[in-house]
C-alpha cells in the first residue's frame, strides 16, 4: 500500500476527533532545531466543514482489537485497514511542517496486538521526530488506556500535550456501548501523567479529553457536572464535546438517520466557556429541575432570563464579574469598557463609538443611570423580545457558521 | 493642500516634521496622486533622511514601545489612506500622551481599528504562507497580502526555520525577505528567474491535498464558514486550493 493511500485511510479514521488545538505551549526555538510553538496556537488551514486544521491529525493505525459500538474503527466493522511505520509518521510531520502546512502532530491510534505494543510504536515515532529530525514544534499524543506506566511517562516527556478520551459521560453507558473499557481504565493514563509530574516537582501538563454527545442518554446537567469535577481536580484543562454522528446501526445507539446534535454541542461549548472564562458555576448554567440547556438561547442569556433580579446593570459602576454576565457583552467588550471608563464616564454614544454591540445588551443595562431601552424586564416580554432578535432559520439546525463567535470564546 | 510624499516611512516622518515647521495640517497626505482633482492644490514633500532620523529619535524617546509599534503597524496598512490620521495621532501624542488612551476619541479609535486589521492580516499570513522546497533545499514562499506585512513576519519564520534557509516574496509589492541561516534581510526583487523545485516537492504537495480533503467531515460540510476563515483572496497561493 502506498503512503498516499495510508494517509487517506488513517486521516479518515482520525477525523472525528475534535481537538486540534496547538495553543498553550511556549516551547521556544533553539538553534539547530527546527520548529517552535506559538502560545496562542495557529490554525494553518480550514477544511471544507469549516474546522481548523492546526495539526497533522492521524491515527498510527486503524486496526483495533476493541469493539466499541459507537466507533468507526471497531473490530467488527468491515473497513479498509492500514498502519504507518514510525519513520513514515516522522517524515510526513517534518515535511509538512517545513512547508508551513501545520503546527505539529496529533497522533492517536487503534490498538494493534496489544496496548503496550501500540504505545511503543508511538514512542518510536516521537523519538525519530524529536531526536533524529530535531523537531521542536507541537506534539499531542492520545495515550492508550491500559499501556504500562513507564511507556506513558516516556511518551509524555516527548509531547507538548497528552490526552485520553473518556468517550461517554457515565460508567453505565460505557458498559453498554464499550464493554472493554471502564471509567477507571480510561482515567488511568491521566492519573499516571499527573502523579509523575507531581513526583518530579514539575508543573502538570494541560490535558484534555473528549466526550461523545448524544450517543447515550446523559443530560447536559450530568455532563457539565462531570466537566467541572475534572477542572476542579486539576486533572484536565479542556473538555471537548463531539456530537455523535451515527455511522453504524446498533440497538443501543441512535438510528442511522438521526442528525448529529450540533446545536446541543454548540450550547455545551458555550456553557463550558462560561465556566472557564466568565466565572459561572456549572450549577448556575443547568439545574437538576431543568437538566437540558435551552436550545433557543445561549446559556448566558438563559441565565439572565432566569435571574432578572440582577438587572439592569450600570456599565459605569458594575465590577468586571457582573459586566461579564450581561448578555451580548463578550470578554473583549468588557475589557474595552473597563479601560475606557477609567478616563471618563461613558455614555451610550461612547459605547457605540467603541463599536460595542448593544443589540442584546441594551435590554439589560443602564448607562449613566438611564436605561437604553425602555422595556420592563418582565420575563414574558423580554423572552419574546430576545426570540425576535435571534435570526430565524426556520426548521434548520444553526449552521456551524454560528459557531464563529463561540470559537473566539465570546458569547 | 494635498501633500505628496514618496511612500516610504522616512518620507512620512519628513512630512510630519514639516507639519510642525510650517504650522499646518495637510488636507490630505498620500503617495498616490490619482485622487487629486483639477482644482486641488498639491505640494511634493522631498524625503530627508536626516530629518527622518531626528524625528524617529524624538519619537523613540517620547512614546512607549507599544505605541511605536502601533504607529509602524498602521503605517504599513497600505490599503487605506491612513497617513493623515496617523499624523494627527502622533501630533496628539506629542502634545499629551494620555490623549492616546481615550478609546472613544475618533482618531484613537480609527488608528487602533487599523492596527487590529493589521494584526489579523499578520496572523493570517503566519498561518497561510505556504513554502515550496527548491532543488537546493531552500524554502520559498510567494505571498500577496492585502496589507504590507512582509517586514513584520520574517522573524516568526526565523524562529521556526533557523536551521533552514528561506525566502518570502511579496509578489504584489515586489519585495522579498531572505534568511540565509545567519541574517534576515529585506530588499526589492532583482532576480526574476523561475526557481526549480525539489524532486520530492510535488509528492508532498499531493499528500497535503490528500490530508486536507480527507479530514473534512462531509455531513458537516460548511463552505460559508470555511470562506469566513480563509477569504478567497488568500487562496490563490495556498497549496490546498490549487
Amino acid at each position: 500500500m502506498n503512503i498516499d493511500e495510508k494517509l487517506q485511510i488513517l486521516t479518515d479514521s482520525a477525523k472525528y476527533d475534535v481537538s486540534c488545538s496547538s495553543s498553550g505551549s511556549t516551547r521556544t526555538h533553539s538553534f539547530g532545531d527546527i520548529g517552535a510553538t506559538h502560545n496562542s496556537g495557529i490554525c494553518h488551514a480550514y477544511s471544507g466543514d469549516g474546522r481548523c486544521i492546526s495539526l497533522l491529525k492521524i491515527l498510527f493505525t486503524n486496526h483495533c482489537i476493541y469493539d466499541c459500538s459507537y466507533c468507526i474503527n471497531r473490530s467488527s466493522n468491515d473497513l479498509k485497514r492500514a498502519a504507518f511505520t514510525p519513520r513514515e509518521i516522522a517524515d510526513l510531520t517534518i515535511n509538512f511542517y517545513k512547508r508551513n502546512y501545520i503546527e505539529g502532530l496529533f497522533l492517536s491510534s487503534g490498538i494493534i496486538s496489544s496496548e503496550d505494543h501500540t504505545m511503543q510504536l508511538i514512542l518510536k515515532s516521537l523519538k525519530i521526530l524529536r531526536h533524529e529530525h530535531g523537531f521542536n514544534g507541537y506534539v499531542h499524543v492520545k495515550l492508550i488506556p491500559g499501556a504500562s506506566a513507564h511507556l506513558i511517562k516516556e511518551v509524555t516527556r516527548l509531547a507538548d500535550r497528552v490526552s485520553s478520551n473518556i468517550e461517554l459521560p457515565s460508567e453505565k453507558s460505557l458498559l453498554l456501548l464499550a464493554p472493554e473499557k471502564s471509567k477507571v481504565k480510561l482515567f488511568e493514563p491521566l492519573k499516571i501523567v499527573r502523579n509523575d509530574a507531581l513526583e518530579r516537582g514539575k508543573k502538570v501538563m494541560g490535558m484534555s479529553t473528549q466526550m461523545i454527545i448524544g450517543a447515550s442518554p446523559e443530560s447536559d446537567y450530568d455532563i457539565l457536572k462531570l466537566s467541572d469535577a475534572f477542572y476542579k481536580k486539576g486533572l484536565l484543562k479542556r473538555v471537548y464535546f463531539s456530537a455523535y454522528i451515527p455511522t453504524v446501526p446498533h440497538k443501543n445507539l441512535p438510528t442511522i438517520n438521526t442528525p448529529p446534535p450540533l446545536l446541543r454541542e454548540h450550547r455545551l461549548y458555550q456553557a463550558d466557556w462560561l465556566m472557564r472564562f466568565y466565572g459561572f458555576n456549572w450549577d448556575e448554567i443547568a439545574t437538576q429541575n431543568d437538566p437540558f440547556l435551552d436550545e433557543r438561547f445561549d446559556p448566558k442569556l438563559s441565565w439572565a432570563l432566569r435571574n432578572l433580579q440582577h438587572f439592569p446593570i450600570e456599565v459605569n459602576k458594575a465590577d468586571k464579574e457582573m459586566l461579564l454576565r450581561i448578555p451580548g457583552l463578550g470578554i473583549r467588550s468588557v475589557g474595552k469598557i473597563l479601560r475606557a471608563r477609567r478616563q471618563k464616564r461613558l455614555s451610550t454614544v461612547d459605547l457605540q463609538s467603541m463599536k460595542i454591540s448593544l443589540k442584546r445588551a441594551r435590554y439589560f443595562i443602564t448607562v449613566d443611570g438611564r436605561p437604553v431601552e425602555q422595556t420592563a424586564l418582565r420575563y414574558e416580554r423580554i423572552e419574546s423580545t430576545m426570540l425576535a432578535l435571534e435570526k430565524p432559520k426556520a426548521g434548520t439546525q444553526p449552521s456551524l457558521f454560528d459557531l464563529v463567535q463561540s470559537n473566539r470564546g465570546e458569547i | 493642500m494635498h501633500w505628496l510624499y514618496d511612500g516610504s516611512f522616512e518620507g512620512f516622518l519628513t512630512a510630519l516634521h514639516r507639519s510642525y515647521t510650517h504650522k499646518c495640517i495637510p488636507e490630505e497626505l498620500s503617495s498616490d496622486n490619482s485622487t487629486l482633482t483639477l482644482l486641488s492644490e498639491s505640494q511634493t514633500i522631498e524625503t530627508h533622511l536626516e530629518i527622518a532620523q531626528k524625528v524617529s529619535k524624538r519619537m523613540a524617546e517620547h512614546f512607549p514601545k507599544k505605541i511605536l509599534e502601533r504607529i509602524f503597524h498602521v503605517f504599513l496598512c497600505d490599503d487605506v489612506p491612513r497617513e493623515r490620521e496617523l499624523l494627527l495621532y502622533i501630533r496628539m501624542g506629542f502634545k499629551d500622551i494620555s490623549l492616546l488612551y481615550q478609546l472613544s476619541h475618533e482618531t484613537v479609535y480609527t488608528i487602533e481599528a487599523y492596527q487590529k486589521r493589521m494584526f489579523s492580516t499578520i496572523h493570517k499570513m503566519l498561518a497561510f504562507t505556504r513554502f515550496e522546497m527548491l532543488e537546493d533545499g531552500m524554502l520559498f514562499a510567494k505571498i500577496s497580502p492585502p496589507r504590507n506585512v512582509l517586514p513584520l513576519i520574517g522573524k516568526h519564520f526565523v524562529k521556526r526555520f533557523n536551521s533552514e534557509r528561506f525566502i518570502i516574496h511579496d509578489i504584489q509589492r515586489g519585495f522579498i525577505v531572505v534568511w540565509d541561516g545567519k541574517a534576515l534581510q529585506t530588499h526589492p526583487v532583482l532576480d526574476a528567474s523561475v526557481p526549480v523545485l525539489h524532486e520530492d516537492e510535488k509528492a508532498y504537495q499531493s499528500l497535503w491535498k490528500t490530508f486536507f480533503n480527507t479530514v473534512a467531515i462531509e455531513s458537516r460540510s460548511n463552505a460559508k464558514l470555511q470562506q469566513n476563515y480563509v477569504p478567497l483572496l488568500y487562496r490563490e497561493l495556498m497549496t490546498e486550493f490549487q
